[in-house]
């Protein structure tokens, strides 16, 4: 469309985009702000913008005791966890091929999270903080395999049964999550998985399938089939030539929707909040901190969201362009 | 690929749905007819139709019921009607700034439901800025009572769910064909006119699509109202779902809340059956 070239126009359009970008980021940046305070400080009359900031809520949250000398600490872990960046980054220059860089550096990078709590004695917000980790790759690593098969599937068959089940997966998932995790609470009890990070994960598998099988077969009906048919002339069965030849060409694809699944399951509230007693994932320890009558719980729970929030935004950083295209080609398909 | 080889590749992913969706949904109904707390969750007593009759009967259900039907009458024209708006409007920018404007209003997308409305919460406290506005322009304190934590309920929404209609209709915007509107154009149309009668019907098909999302996300909604609310019954701002799961968690009365569930699944057929309908006739025709 032809822009508007009315200089007053123009101004009214900014100032109007301006003020919703101001109404959907203030609440982040304020919260931050918070997070540094002392309650003292977060409780004043007036709010205070120039004040002496603080870490204690930070080293509250995470730190059950802050170690002897902090610095060396500190030095420590930016060290290792700069050299795994660092390692990443050059993926590339290993003799390797790069996804087996990636894995070996996700693996130490895990393995040095779970050792930390040997050296350092941590409070139970950095077991949930585990906790999310373990629950979140684990969701990511099932929904992904069996998904893509089902994705794979659905994009090339053109019987009616693949309508009928995208169809079906869709209704199933747009009924309110409630109805299924009931029944799971019940499966829990009775099986003593109940607290467990397995049921966490299969619950969350099934529930986000319906979304990973429609996300993955967009993708897949972008592949020409030539491609795996060539492969197939050449005498590899249709298996083979999906792991060998397709999977390869997939890997954006694959990204966006670990991606999402990602947000889905780090974001879930109602599911985990039934189905755990104290393995508890960061989303709902955070919620213990909504309320409170003492008032050192705002900055408390400042830091506690901005300390959740930060993980999901140094991924979503790093990955922004598969989301806006997984956002943009999932949603007006629809 | 033949009938076979698709069910091979379907196989494990359709044991997952049907193992963990399907069969659930049917135990759900079997629950509802039980008289179940946690004492007996091993031995469930069969009642019958007894929890339903329970639930037409408990004035708090319905009472969530209409504050759910409040939100979503009003949340969702709200945001569907922002986000419209600012997508228009974001179409005028030039291309460099849009990039800027876009991150910010993706932000509350992306970050996790309950630390978002934490967000937010932050501002209403004693000593956040929202609240020292409240002082300054009307003279009282800001206090949580019934219509202000149903108020916040909706500002929460407003700010939380407008990025995901505002860039569905954005991206819908870039595939207005050119020559509709140049054509407009030369027969002097002003620009309401062109939204009016070029824009809204392109994205016809969309409104339609993030209408009946909004509608059914909206509709379960629990992360925001639980946590605004902090479980509070004093606000009355319960919504369904919220009082499904303190029925079940708290009051444990579990078949009386898979009633619940089950009545909200068959009321919500009234939007899903017409969604879906749409998706199968898209779907087949694609074919």
């Amino acid at each position: 469309m032809r822009r508007i070239d009315n200089r007053y126009v123009l101004g009214i359009i900014y100032l109007i985009l301006t003020l919703y970008a101001a109404f959907s980021v203030i609440p982040f940046f304020w919260t931050a702000i918070q997070s540094f305070k002392t309650p003292r400080q977060a409780n004043s009359r007036v709010p205070l913008f120039i004040f002496e900031p603080t870490l204690d809520n930070y080293t509250d949250l995470w730190l059950k005791s802050i170690p002897d000398d902090p610095l060396f600490v500190t030095i420590i872990l930016v060290a290792v966890f700069g050299l795994l960046v660092l390692v990443a980054i050059n993926a590339k220059r290993f003799p390797l091929p790069r996804g087996y860089v990636y894995i070996a550096v996700l693996l130490v990078g895990f393995f040095v999270l779970v050792q930390i709590p040997e050296f350092i004695k941590t409070q139970t917000f950095y077991d949930y903080f585990l906790n999310t980790i373990i629950v979140t790759a684990g969701t990511i690593c099932i929904s992904i395999s069996i998904g893509c098969l089902a994705g794979y599937g659905l994009a090339r068959y053109s019987g009616i049964a693949g309508v009928i089940i995208l169809v079906a997966a869709l209704g199933f998932r747009s009924l309110p999550g409630m109805s299924y995790i009931l029944p799971y609470w019940w499966f829990g009890q009775r099986s003593g998985l109940y607290d467990t990070h397995i049921l966490l994960i299969i619950t969350l598998v099934a529930i986000n399938q319906p979304f990973t099988i429609w996300m993955l077969r967009s993708f897949f009906m972008n592949i020409p089939k030539e491609i795996e048919e060539s492969a197939m002339v050449d005498g590899a069965n249709r298996l083979t030539a999906f792991i060998s030849v397709i999977i390869p060409i997939m890997w954006p694809g694959i990204i966006s929707t670990a991606l999402f699944t990602l947000l889905l399951a780090y974001s879930d509230f109602l599911l985990v909040r039934i189905l755990t007693q104290s393995n508890w994932t960061l989303t709902v320890a955070i919620s213990k901190y909504a309320g409170g009558e003492d008032p050192g719980h705002i900055t408390l729970a400042a830091a506690a969201a901005v300390s959740a929030a930060v993980p999901i935004i140094i991924v979503v950083f790093i990955f922004q362009g598969q989301l806006v295209k997984g956002l943009t080609s999932g949603a007006v398909k629809g | 690929m033949n009938r076979r080889t698709f069910y091979m590749f379907m196989s494990p992913s359709l044991l997952v749905m049907l193992a963990l969706m399907v069969f659930p949904l049917l135990t759900s109904v079997w629950l509802s007819l039980q008289y179940m707390t946690f004492r007996n969750i091993n031995e469930p007593e069969f009642v019958g139709l007894a929890n339903y009759v329970a639930v037409f009967e408990d004035l708090k259900f319905w009472n969530a019921f209409s504050f759910t039907m409040t939100y979503i009458a009003i949340s969702v024209p709200l945001y569907i009607f922002t986000g419209f708006l600012i997508a228009v409007l974001l179409d005028q920018v030039s291309r460099r700034i849009r990039g800027i404007y876009i991150a910010a209003f993706l932000m509350p997308f992306i970050v996790v439901p309950v630390v978002g409305t934490l967000m937010v919460k932050q501002l209403f406290e004693s000593g956040g800025i929202i609240a020292w506005a409240f002082r300054q322009l009307i003279g009282s304190r800001f206090i949580l009572t019934e219509q202000s934590v149903k108020s916040l309920i909706i500002i929460h929404a407003l700010w939380a769910a407008t990025p995901f209609p505002l860039i569905v209709f954005f991206a819908g915007l870039q595939t207005l064909p050119h020559e509709l509107v140049e054509a407009s154009m030369i027969d002097g149309a002003t620009r309401l006119r062109q939204v009016r009668h070029i824009m809204i019907p392109h994205l016809r098909s969309l409104f339609v699509f993030v209408g009946l999302i909004s509608i059914m996300d909206a509709y379960r909604v629990f992360d925001s109202v639980f946590v605004l609310t902090e479980q509070n019954p004093i606000y009355k701002a319960e919504v369904m779902m919220l009082y499904t799961f303190r029925t079940a968690m708290s009051v444990q009365r579990l078949g009386k809340a898979n009633a619940m569930s089950v009545i909200t699944v068959v009321l919500i057929l009234v939007v899903l059956v017409p969604f879906l309908l749409r998706t199968y006739k898209e779907q087949t025709e694609e074919r």
